[in-house]
């Protein structure tokens, strides 16, 4: 009985501990985000004063519009291709620099540099050098590489891919080289004595001993990738066509240069659910396989 | 304690605005002031009475007043803010202007959408098609004659709702299809006003290994861009309220052979154009036009700039893009636009701004020259070389001009025609069908108007 | 003793054997690195040329001379000394607040009992998730309302409440490592809850800060979206701000913008360069849970 007043006296600090992190997270956060949802059930213009209230008709629109379902299969083939290339690569040169090559720190600051540049300039940095440097190069070593990844519909995925793996791979090797490198060697040792060879030993010691920084990285660029947008704007703009519009983008320019804000908002808000939801299962599902390890 | 403090400002504002014998408004400052506290009586018995005499603009240097302003800017517009202050700096060194410059395409709307919320800025400097769309919320003040009347009466119409005309236009770009002059005179080829003769161009062109036209569609809005001049003279031409009978259901883009001629120019572009333009960025696309790779390029002013940059000696000359009937026109756009707050707390210093920006003529040549615009203040002329003035002047002689603007306000860029020149792009890819494309321009109707 | 053991584990890995095998990545590595260099090689190569080279040379082909006057107009645009301190001062002190308040928020939250405390976690990682750029009308109206645009306060305020979410959810996966024993003999020793966390847990918890205080920092730095909502005004913009009003207007003229880049960019990667030990140790204990 006193154990459980104690807990509960406990809990009440606990409580005011919370208290400020959360007021400020609710007036900065939740709070726009129920005025969004708000905005959702109207068909607002984003600038007269009346907001006229018009039900989930949003909502159901949206399952009719075609480009809304085009903006999600870009956003989607875009973060799946992110999450898979940048989290092998980020791993894979996280292993190289461990492995006892020299200067090590000197690959490490060149592969960190570019996140340390906004997105906006990649982007355009990148359109250049598909349009103009890199068909120089065919010219020089007379190949005939087609490097104009953002001109077709087909290739501006790659071409994306490309540029934002160039940006954030850097980022994310640095921790999984922070998290191999805090792998107790003695690890090792014992695998190698149990006759493990060097990708048995990465499978079963390496991998598991990263169960956390991978979950930190998985999570980290799916929801990065879902997001993205600054990319695009200096880039593809969304072009060719709509082939590379993304999610965000597509609410940015319904909601403001359409001026259709209460249906941009019904397509935030089902952004959210849906990254709530994918961010959920990750969590669950990794978090799951880092008790296991 | 609020209202003090409006009270306040409203009377240093006046004293200033007074003070500096610029008078455009000070009846407005008066009708304000006695409804503000008792406290602006006393401010205002010196400074009502003498102010048009009082013409020494350096007596009113303490009173410091700053002005924000918006700026949205197309590439070619960066720059003249510094201009703009120094030429302040000068006439009313009391006045500072806080400037805020975005990019017109992506960045502008948004912010002006911010600020509905908070309050405009007092100076908004946008296009002319901008003030259509936020006059009819309500939020510009109307700009008062004496600087009105400093400017083209032509530049007044579009900018003009209900008799009250709430936009100052500063200059304004010429569209059409630029050509090389000198490729033009070796070839033997005639400036074409059909059809027939464009294409008979366009066939020697490839037929001797000459791009027929430079372009650019990785960028979007010149898509949408050209897609409008099209519009111009193969619809509006014949049917100028084309926008309102289509948000009747009169007329449609499935129906319509004449909007579906305009939007299947673009394949025509396509067809003879670099193969890579949807990876080819303006500044490249120009400078290729430049150095003879191409023949042509259906665009706007903004594009002298690049081509001068490039190569001072560049000739050049401008036409319209042909139409089916054979009468094209030369299509003007009113660029710049100053917008003023209908709410600013410092109308007279505003009035200070419009004053330097309607009637410094050395500031508007400096400008045009920079921006490489026409002018459209009275009596002001930009001097930099542009090898299509002659042409441009033999247009606006024969009457064969016609504002834009026109069409924008029929059909507006936000919404419809960006997004029309989307789904052009996903036609001219292969992604989509003419058909569909089309489809799509109609099932946009809700968005065509800015109402 | 961790820090002694975590200096053997160095020594240890800077004696791998150097083999035929490590000689390969070694190559390997260095094709990567040349062709992650290219972009930025790209970048500078722009930034000194003038504008008639950059449309008539090619891109490839180095300058004839260097155009300082590209960078002298990229300072004066981008008007480094303001911008620069007030990122500066915008990501120090968020990034120390949260430190502080993420760290606080996660201990409570992980040793609650009870749904209200689950509820909690759940409701501030939500925040991670939600795309900010599509709810910037009514972040602006709600801080317009309160006050918070236009001040250094604000945007502070506002980078936390955007962080904490990430900063809790961070820290609480590190609140396993603390030893609950340690918390409840100092607890048995008289210890308030505030003062337990201060003297038991947050020491402890001195590597994952570490993590939580570069990654923020990162995100901070490099915000367009706020930065331009929140502090608009002349004094107060941020080096992302001034980049990128400077970048869409000189589009055209991009030479300039690309010595602008150049510019913002040397300072950040001068002070990476300079902290990257401690960047390094900060993440090495962050990524394995202390």
């Amino acid at each position: 009985m006193k154990k459980k007043t104690m807990q509960d006296k406990m809990n009440r600090q606990y409580f005011l501990l919370i208290l400020p992190g959360m007021v400020i997270f609710t007036i900065g956060v939740i709070l726009p985000l129920l005025l969004a949802f708000r905005y959702s059930v109207t068909s607002w213009d984003g600038m007269s004063v009346e907001k006229e209230f018009v039900g989930i008709s949003n909502y159901i629109n949206l399952w009719k519009d075609a480009n809304f379902r085009q903006a999600w299969w870009f956003t989607i083939k875009f973060t799946i291709s992110n999450t898979i290339v940048q989290n092998v690569f980020a791993l894979l040169f996280a292993v190289a620099l461990d492995s006892g090559i020299k200067g090590q720190k000197i690959y490490r600051t060149i592969l960190f540099i570019p996140c340390l540049v906004s997105a906006v300039i990649v982007g355009f940095v990148w359109l250049k050098l598909y349009s103009n440097v890199l068909p120089e190069l065919n010219e020089i070593f007379g190949t005939n590489i087609n490097f104009l990844l953002f001109g077709d519909g087909k290739t501006v995925l790659t071409g994306l891919v490309i540029a934002n793996n160039w940006q954030w791979i850097g980022y994310w090797m640095l921790i999984y080289l922070a998290g191999l490198q805090s792998v107790p060697s003695d690890l090792y040792e014992a695998a190698k004595v149990d006759g493990a060879n060097a990708v048995q030993r990465f499978f079963n010691v390496t991998i598991p001993m990263l169960a956390p920084a991978i979950t930190i990285c998985v999570v980290g660029i799916t929801t990065g990738s879902l997001k993205v947008y600054d990319l695009l704007v200096s880039s593809t703009g969304g072009g060719p066509g709509r082939a590379s519009t993304s999610v965000i983008q597509m609410i940015y320019s319904t909601a403001i240069s359409g001026r259709q804000y209460g249906y941009g908002s019904a397509m935030s808000v089902t952004l959210v659910f849906i990254l709530l939801l994918v961010a959920m299962i990750q969590v669950k599902g990794l978090k799951s396989k880092e008790v296991q390890s | 304690m609020k209202r003090k403090l409006l009270s306040a400002i409203l009377c240093s504002a006046m004293v200033a605005g007074a003070l500096t014998g610029c008078g455009g408004s000070t009846d407005d400052g008066a009708a304000q002031a006695p409804a503000a506290e008792p406290a602006a009586e006393e401010a205002e018995a010196p400074a009502a009475e003498p102010a048009e005499e009082a013409e020494t603009p350096a007596a009113a240097t303490d009173e410091a007043v700053t002005l924000t302003v918006l700026a949205g800017q197309s590439t070619t517009d960066a720059g003249i803010e510094d201009m703009i202050d120094a030429a302040l700096a000068e006439k009313y060194p009391n006045i500072t202007l806080e400037w805020e410059c975005t990019g017109w395409d992506g960045e502008f709307h948004p912010k002006m959408q911010q600020y509905m919320q908070s309050g405009l800025p007092d100076i908004i400097i946008g296009k002319a098609q901008d003030v259509n769309t936020y006059a009819s919320q309500g939020l510009l003040g109307e700009i008062d004659a004496t600087y009105l009347d400093r400017g083209l009466d032509a530049a007044r119409e579009n900018v003009t709702f209900d008799g009250k005309t709430y936009g100052l236009v500063y200059n304004a770009l010429y569209q059409g299809v630029y050509y090389n002059k000198t490729m033009f005179a070796e070839n033997g080829w005639s400036v074409p006003t059909t059809q027939a003769e464009l294409q008979a161009i366009v066939d020697d062109c490839n037929a001797k290994g000459i791009v027929p036209f430079a372009s650019h569609m990785v960028d979007t809005w010149s898509i949408g861009n050209v897609t409008m001049q099209f519009m111009m003279n193969d619809v509006f031409n014949t049917t100028p309220d084309w926008g309102d009978k289509f948000r009747a259901g009169e007329v449609s883009f499935a129906d319509d052979k004449a909007a579906q001629t305009a939007y299947s120019y673009n394949k025509l572009i396509f067809d003879n154009t670099y193969p890579e333009t949807f990876s080819t960025e303006q500044t490249d696309c120009d400078a290729r036009m430049v150095l003879g790779e191409a023949a042509m390029k259906v665009s706007g002013s903004w594009s002298i700039q690049n081509f001068l940059d490039i190569d001072e000696n560049f000739d050049f000359g401008i036409f319209p893009f042909p139409n089916q009937t054979g009468d094209s026109k030369l299509i003007f756009e009113p660029n710049i636009a100053i917008m003023t707050s209908a709410e600013t707390e410092h109308q007279d210093a505003v009035n200070c701004v419009l004053d330097v920006l309607s009637g410094d003529k050395d500031l508007a040549v400096e400008i045009l020259d920079f921006t490489k615009t026409a002018s459209m203040l009275k009596d002001v002329a930009p001097t930099f070389p542009n090898p299509s003035q002659a042409d441009i002047d033999e247009y606006a002689s024969k009457g064969m001009i016609v504002d834009v603007t026109l069409g924008n306000n029929q059909l507006v860029w936000g919404g419809f025609q960006e997004e029309n020149a989307a789904d052009i792009a996903a036609y001219l890819q292969g992604d989509i069908s003419f058909e569909d494309c089309l489809a799509a321009s109609d099932a946009r109707v809700g968005s065509s108007s800015a109402q | 003793m961790a820090m002694r053991k975590r200096a053997r584990q160095e020594e240890e890995i800077n004696r791998k054997p150097y083999t035929a095998s490590t000689f390969v990545v070694q190559v390997v590595m260095t094709v990567v690195a040349v062709l992650f260099l290219f972009p930025l090689f790209v970048i500078l190569n722009y930034s000194f040329k003038t504008k008639k080279e950059l449309y008539l040379t090619s891109p490839l082909k180095l300058p004839d001379s260097l155009q300082w006057a590209n960078y002298e107009a990229a300072l004066k645009k981008l008007n480094l000394t303001t911008t620069f301190t007030n990122t500066f001062i915008y990501t120090a002190v968020s990034v120390l607040i949260l430190a502080l308040l993420c760290g606080v928020t996660a201990w409570a939250i992980s040793r609650g009992k009870g749904k209200f405390f689950q509820f909690s976690f759940v409701y501030f990682v939500i925040g991670i998730l939600i795309p900010f750029q599509a709810l910037f009308l009514p972040i602006y109206t709600i801080g317009y309302k309160m006050h918070l645009t236009n001040t250094r306060y604000g945007i502070i305020f506002m980078y936390i409440a955007t962080g904490i979410s990430f900063g809790v959810f961070l820290m609480n996966s590190f609140m396993s490592t603390v030893p609950l024993e340690l918390e409840e003999a100092a607890r048995i020793d008289g210890c308030s809850v505030v003062k337990t966390y201060f003297i038991i847990v947050f020491p402890l918890l001195k590597p994952a800060f570490a993590t939580l205080i570069i990654m923020q920092a990162f995100q901070i730095w490099n915000d367009y979206l706020l930065a331009s909502l929140y502090v608009s005004k002349k004094g107060l913009k941020t080096l992302t701000v001034a980049i990128q009003s400077l970048f869409s207007a000189q589009a055209s003229d991009y030479t300039t913008a690309m010595a602008a880049i150049v510019v913002s960019v040397l300072p950040i990667s001068i002070l990476f360069l300079s902290l990257q030990k401690y960047f390094i140790k900060g993440m090495t204990v962050g990524a394995v849970k202390g």
